[in-house]
C-alpha cells in the first residue's frame, strides 16, 4: 500500500523523466525534422500534463483529508479552518505553489500541443523541446528544494493553517491562480519565439500562435495584477492599491514586455520589419517571469510576499542564468538571419508611435527593474542599505505613464504609413477637444494637481481617438479587441491619477456614539461587537454612514486575532460607488472607544472595471479573425492573403486601414 | 526629557512650529518618505504597526516644534541608517538610480531614431504576390464590391 | 554573430547575476545599526515597581548590557534566565532591561513570576526605542564604560554569545 506521500513522489518524478525525455527528443525531432519524433513529443508533452494533474489532485485529496502525514499538509493545514480556505492553501505556501506552478504549466503544454500544432509542424518540435525543458526544471524543483511530498512520521495531529493574512479576504482565492495563468502562461510565446530563432524564420502561423499565446496570457497577468491590487487595497488597511513591493513589481515587468512585444509583433506583421527586437521582446517577458519567481521565493527581497531563504533561491538563480545565457547566445546567432522584408515610410505614422510605445515600455521595465534590485546593488558595491520605496517609483513612473497615455490617443489617430501633413493634422486636431472637455470637468469637480491635470488632458484625447475608432469599426474583431483595450487603459489611468490624488484621509478617534464627517459623509461610531470563529476572534467596529441625513450603509471593520499571531491583524471595510469609496480600517479598538483611518478615494471602482474591460477586450480579439466570406468561398478555403498595397484610386482608405489591421 | 534626548542630537529647531490642519498635513508628508522598520516597505505613515505609530507620533511632536524635514530625517537616519529614507538621496552611489532611467531615456531615444532611419532607406519590398495574379484580381474585386 | 546583441546580452546577464547572487545569504529584514562606535543616545525613563527615574548617564565609568524587549515576545521568555544568570554573575557590568509596546502590570507580574537581577524601566510611546533604532524584539546594546554602543545583537542572545561580547568589551 503507497501511502499518498509516496505517490505524490512518485508521479513528479514521473514528470520530471517525461519532461527531460520530451525535451531532448523535441529538439533532436526539430534538428531531424522527423514527424515520428514530433509525435512521441507531443505524447510526451501530454504526459507530462496528466502526472501534473495527477500529482495536483493527490495534495488536494490530502489537504483535504488532513492527512498530515504529507510534510505540506503539516505545514499549512489546519483541522479548524473552512473548507474553502484547505482548497485554496494548496497556493497558499511555497512548496505548494511550486507545485501549483508545475500544474498550470503542464496544462498550458498539453493545450499548447493540441492547439497549435496545425501548420506548425516545422515549429513544434522546437517549441515542446523548450517548454518540456521549463518543465523539467520546474519538476526537479518539486522533486528536490521544494518537495511538498515529503513524509513525516510520526504524523502530527493538527496543523498550524496557512497564514492568517490569506484567510481574511475571498480575493485571496483568485489572484494566485490568475496570476499563474499569466506568469506561467509567457512559456508559451517563450517556445515559440525560441521556435523561431532556431529555424532562423518566423512564418505567419507560428506569428499567430505566438501572439495568441502572449495575448492569453498578458490578458490573464493584467487581471492577476489588478486583483492583486485591489486585495491589497481591501485587505492591508492603508488604503492604498500599489506599493512598487519588490514582488508587486515582479509581476509588473513581464507585463510590460509582454506589452511591448503585442505592439511590436503588429509592425512585424504588417511591415515586415523589427523580427529579431519582437522575439527580443517576447524571449524577455518569459525571462522577467524566472526573474520575478525568484524574487518572490528567495527570500533575498524585503517584501510582503517573501519567504524565508532556503535551497529553491539558488535553483531558480541557476535556471534563470541558464535561460539567459541561452536565450542571448540564441538571439545573438540568429537575429541576423531573420531578415527584414520592409521598411517604415515615414516617422510621423502609427508605425512610429508603435516605436514610441515601445521605448517608453522598456524605459518603464528598466526603471522598475533597477529601482527594485539597486538596494542590493549599493549593498553589496559599499555595504550600506538603503531603500527605494514608492517616493521614487511614483516620481519616475508617471511622467512615463502620462506620455503612453499621449501615444495611446496619437497612435491610433494616425493612418499606417506615409500621410501628408494635412492629413496628420486632420487626424491629430479633433481629438483636443475631448482633452480638453475632460480637462475640464475634471477641473470643475476640484482636480488640481498639475500632472492630474495632464492626465485628464491626455485620457480626453485618447478617449476621443479610441471611441471615434471603435465607432468606425465594424469587421476585425482583432482591431475592435484592439479599442477596447485601449478603451480600458484610458479609463484606468484616469481613475488611478485621480484616485490618488485627490484622495481625502482622516484619522479620528470616536467615542461610542460620536459621529464624524468626512467628505460627503457622517460616520457614527456605535459600538462593538465580538465574534468567535474555531480560527480566529474579531472584534469588530460598527461604523454608521449616513450621507445628507439619509442611512448609506453600517460599515464594520475588523481586527481579527488569530490564534498564531501576537499583533491582531486588521481588516479594513469598504463602501463602494462608481463615484467614489468610503474606506474605513481601525486603529484602535477598545469597548467604547475607536481610533480609525477614514479615507474617501474617489473613482478607485473604475480602476479594477476598467481592468476587466482591458481582459474583455483582449478576449475578442482571441477570437479568430475571418475572412470576409466571399473571398474565403471564392478562393477554395484557403487561408487570407496579405493584399500588398494598392494605389489608393483602387482600394478605398477605410478598407485598406481594417484590412490587417492588427 | 525627550526635548532633552532630540537636542543633543541635533541643533534648534530651523523653522517655525506647526500646528492644526497644517501640522497634520506636514506630518503626512514627511511620514510618507520615512520607511517602517519592521514592515516591508511601507512608510511609516501607512504602516498600522506600533512601531510605526510611535514613529509618526516623534514626527508629529518635531514638526509641532518646528524642526525641518531634513532635521527629522537626519534624526531618523541616526538610528536607523539611510534604510529609513524610502527616497534615496541624490549623493554618491544612490545618484545612480535617478540617474540611470535618464540615460537610459536618452540611449533609447537615440536608439529608435537610428532604427527608424534605417528602416525608411530600406527599398520598397518585392510584393508577396506577383501583380498578375488572377486571385489578386478577384479579391480587389471584391473588396471593392465589399466596401462601395 | 551579432556582436552588439551579444555584448550587450552578457553585460546585463552577468551583472543581473552579479547582483541577486550578492542577495543570497543575506538576510533582507535585518537592518545594520549606524549606532555603533558612536555615543548612546542618553535618556532618563520610569522604573518598573517604584516611582523612581533611572538616567543612563549614572552608568557611566561600567560597561552596560542594555536589553530592549516586551512580555509578549516569545524569544525573550527564553533570554530572560540567560541576562539574570549573567547579571548576577557579572556585577562589574550593568545591566539594564527597557520594555516597550507593553503595559506595567504585565511586566511587574512577568518579573515578579520569573525573578530580577537587574532593573528594568518602561518606555513609553517608544521614544528611546526609536532613538536607539530599534527594529524588533529582543534586541541588545553592549556599551562600553565610556557609553560608547559597541556591540547591537538581534534576536535573543545565548550565554556563549553574551560572555564573548563581554569578554570584547573588558578589553
Amino acid at each position: 500500500m503507497i501511502t499518498t506521500a509516496a505517490l505524490g513522489r512518485l508521479l513528479i518524478l514521473g514528470a520530471l523523466l517525461v519532461s527531460t525525455a520530451g525535451a531532448f527528443l523535441g529538439f533532436a525531432s526539430g534538428a531531424k525534422r522527423s514527424e515520428e519524433g514530433l509525435r512521441w513529443s507531443r505524447r510526451l508533452a501530454y504526459a507530462f500534463g496528466a502526472l501534473m494533474l495527477l500529482a495536483t489532485l493527490v495534495m488536494e485529496h490530502a489537504l483535504l483529508r488532513h492527512d498530515f502525514s504529507v510534510s505540506y499538509v503539516a505545514h499549512v493545514g489546519s483541522r479548524d479552518v473552512p473548507v474553502w480556505v484547505t482548497i485554496v492553501s494548496l497556493w497558499s505556501s511555497l512548496e505548494g505553489s511550486i507545485l501549483f506552478w508545475g500544474l498550470v504549466l503542464g496544462l498550458y503544454i498539453a493545450a499548447a500541443t493540441r492547439f497549435t500544432s496545425r501548420g506548425n509542424e516545422e515549429a513544434m518540435p522546437y517549441a515542446i523541446g523548450t517548454w518540456l525543458a521549463c518543465g523539467s526544471f520546474f519538476s526537479f524543483l518539486i522533486a528536490g528544494p521544494a518537495n511538498p511530498f515529503l513524509t513525516i512520521s510520526p504524523a502530527p495531529l493538527d496543523g498550524p493553517g496557512p497564514n492568517p493574512l490569506l484567510q481574511n479576504h475571498v480575493l485571496m482565492v483568485a489572484h494566485p491562480p490568475l496570476l499563474y495563468l499569466g506568469y506561467v502562461g509567457m512559456t508559451i510565446p517563450f517556445g515559440f519565439g525560441v521556435a523561431a530563432l532556431l529555424r532562423g524564420k518566423i512564418g505567419p502561423t507560428l506569428v499567430r500562435a505566438m501572439r495568441n499565446s502572449l495575448l492569453l496570457s498578458w490578458i490573464f497577468l493584467s487581471i492577476a495584477i489588478m486583483l492583486g491590487g485591489w486585495w491589497a487595497y481591501e485587505v492591508l488597511g492603508w488604503g492604498g492599491y500599489w506599493a512598487w513591493d519588490p514582488v508587486e513589481n515582479a509581476s509588473l515587468l513581464p507585463w510590460l514586455t509582454a506589452t511591448a512585444a503585442l505592439h511590436s509583433a503588429m509592425v512585424m506583421q504588417r511591415r515586415g520589419v523589427l523580427k529579431g527586437w519582437t522575439l527580443t521582446l517576447v524571449l524577455s517577458s518569459f525571462l522577467l517571469t524566472v526573474l520575478g519567481t525568484f524574487m518572490t521565493r528567495s527570500g533575498v527581497f524585503n517584501s510582503v510576499h517573501s519567504f524565508t531563504q532556503s535551497a529553491i533561491g539558488p535553483t531558480i538563480l541557476v535556471f534563470l542564468a541558464a535561460v539567459l545565457i541561452g536565450s542571448v547566445t540564441l538571439l545573438a546567432l540568429r537575429i541576423d538571419t531573420l531578415e527584414s522584408e520592409g521598411r517604415i515610410d515615414a516617422p510621423v505614422s502609427r508605425e512610429g508611435t508603435f516605436l514610441l510605445n515601445n521605448l517608453l515600455l522598456v524605459l518603464f521595465t528598466f526603471t522598475v527593474l533597477v529601482g527594485t534590485v539597486f538596494p542590493l546593488v549599493v549593498e553589496a558595491v559599499n555595504g550600506k542599505q538603503m531603500s527605494v520605496g514608492r517616493p521614487y517609483f511614483d516620481s519616475m513612473v508617471v511622467p512615463m505613464g502620462v506620455a503612453l497615455l499621449f501615444l495611446l490617443g496619437i497612435g491610433p489617430a494616425l493612418p499606417w504609413g506615409r500621410t501628408s501633413h494635412n492629413e496628420i493634422r486632420r487626424a491629430l486636431l479633433p481629438p483636443l477637444i475631448g482633452g480638453i472637455a475632460l480637462l475640464i470637468l475634471g477641473v470643475i469637480f476640484g482636480a488640481r494637481n498639475p500632472w492630474t491635470i495632464v492626465t485628464l488632458f491626455a485620457g480626453g484625447y485618447a478617449l476621443q481617438v479610441t471611441l471615434v475608432q471603435l465607432a468606425k469599426l465594424r469587421h476585425s474583431r482583432r482591431s475592435v479587441g484592439a479599442y477596447v483595450i485601449h478603451l480600458g487603459v484610458a479609463i484606468a489611468v484616469v481613475a488611478i491619477a485621480i484616485s490618488s490624488t485627490m484622495r481625502t484621509q482622516r484619522e479620528v478617534v470616536l467615542q461610542q456614539g460620536q459621529s464624524t464627517t468626512i467628505g460627503v459623509y457622517t460616520v457614527t461610531f456605535t459600538g462593538t461587537e465580538e465574534r468567535s470563529e474555531p480560527h480566529r476572534t474579531s472584534s469588530i467596529a460598527r461604523i454608521a454612514v449616513t450621507k445628507d441625513g439619509r442611512t448609506v450603509t453600517t460599515l464594520e471593520p475588523r481586527m481579527n486575532q488569530y490564534e498564531m499571531m501576537r499583533e491582531p491583524i486588521g481588516t479594513p471595510d469598504v463602501h463602494s460607488t462608481i463615484g467614489g469609496d468610503l474606506y474605513i480600517s481601525i486603529a484602535s479598538l477598545e469597548a467604547n472607544r475607536a481610533g480609525l483611518l477614514l479615507i474617501v478615494t474617489p473613482l478607485v471602482s473604475w480602476i479594477w472595471i476598467a481592468v476587466l474591460l482591458m481582459a474583455a477586450g483582449g478576449f475578442i480579439a482571441l477570437v479568430p479573425r475571418t475572412v470576409i466570406p466571399s473571398v474565403a468561398r471564392d478562393l477554395g478555403g484557403r487561408r487570407a492573403m496579405h493584399v500588398p498595397r494598392t494605389p489608393p484610386a483602387q482600394v478605398p482608405r477605410a478598407a485598406r486601414d481594417d484590412m490587417g489591421v492588427a | 526629557m525627550i526635548l532633552a534626548l532630540i537636542l543633543l542630537l541635533l541643533d534648534a529647531p530651523q523653522s517655525t512650529p506647526l500646528q492644526g490642519p497644517a501640522l497634520d498635513q506636514r506630518t503626512q508628508e514627511v511620514a510618507s518618505g520615512l520607511r517602517c522598520p519592521v514592515c516591508q516597505g511601507l512608510s511609516i505613515a501607512d504602516s498600522p504597526s506600533e512601531m510605526a505609530v510611535n514613529m509618526k507620533a516623534e514626527v508629529r511632536s518635531m514638526l509641532a516644534k518646528g524642526y525641518t524635514r531634513e532635521q527629522i530625517e537626519t534624526y531618523f537616519i541616526r538610528s536607523y541608517g539611510e534604510f529609513v529614507l524610502l527616497e534615496p538621496k541624490f549623493e554618491g552611489v544612490n545618484a545612480l538610480v535617478w540617474i540611470l532611467p535618464v540615460a537610459a531615456l536618452l540611449l533609447g531615444a537615440f536608439a529608435v531614431w537610428r532604427v527608424l532611419r534605417k528602416l525608411s532607406a530600406a527599398p520598397q519590398p518585392k510584393p508577396r504576390v506577383s501583380a498578375d495574379d488572377p486571385d489578386l484580381a478577384r479579391v480587389r474585386e471584391l473588396v471593392k464590391g465589399a466596401t462601395s | 554573430m551579432n556582436r552588439f546583441v551579444l555584448s550587450t546580452g552578457a553585460v546585463i546577464t552577468a551583472a543581473l547575476v552579479a547582483v541577486l547572487m550578492s542577495g543570497l545569504g543575506r538576510d533582507p529584514k535585518h537592518i545594520d545599526s549606524p549606532l555603533l562606535g558612536n555615543a548612546a543616545p542618553h535618556f532618563v525613563l520610569k522604573s518598573i515597581g517604584s516611582a523612581e527615574s533611572i538616567d543612563i548617564a549614572k552608568f557611566r565609568g561600567k560597561p552596560v548590557v542594555l536589553n530592549f524587549w516586551a512580555t509578549w515576545c516569545a524569544p525573550c521568555w527564553e533570554e530572560h534566565p540567560v541576562l539574570n544568570e549573567t547579571a548576577r554573575a557579572h556585577p562589574e557590568v550593568q545591566f539594564l532591561g527597557v520594555v516597550f509596546q507593553d503595559e506595567e502590570a504585565k511586566i511587574q507580574d512577568f518579573l515578579r513570576r520569573r525573578g530580577s537581577a537587574y532593573p528594568t524601566v518602561i518606555d513609553e510611546g517608544g521614544r528611546t526605542a526609536i532613538a536607539y533604532g530599534v527594529g524588533g524584539v529582543p534586541e541588545t546594546f553592549i556599551l562600553d564604560a565610556n557609553g560608547t554602543i559597541v556591540v547591537k545583537h538581534d534576536g535573543p542572545v545565548s550565554q556563549q554569545q553574551l560572555q564573548a561580547y563581554l569578554a570584547e568589551v573588558r578589553k
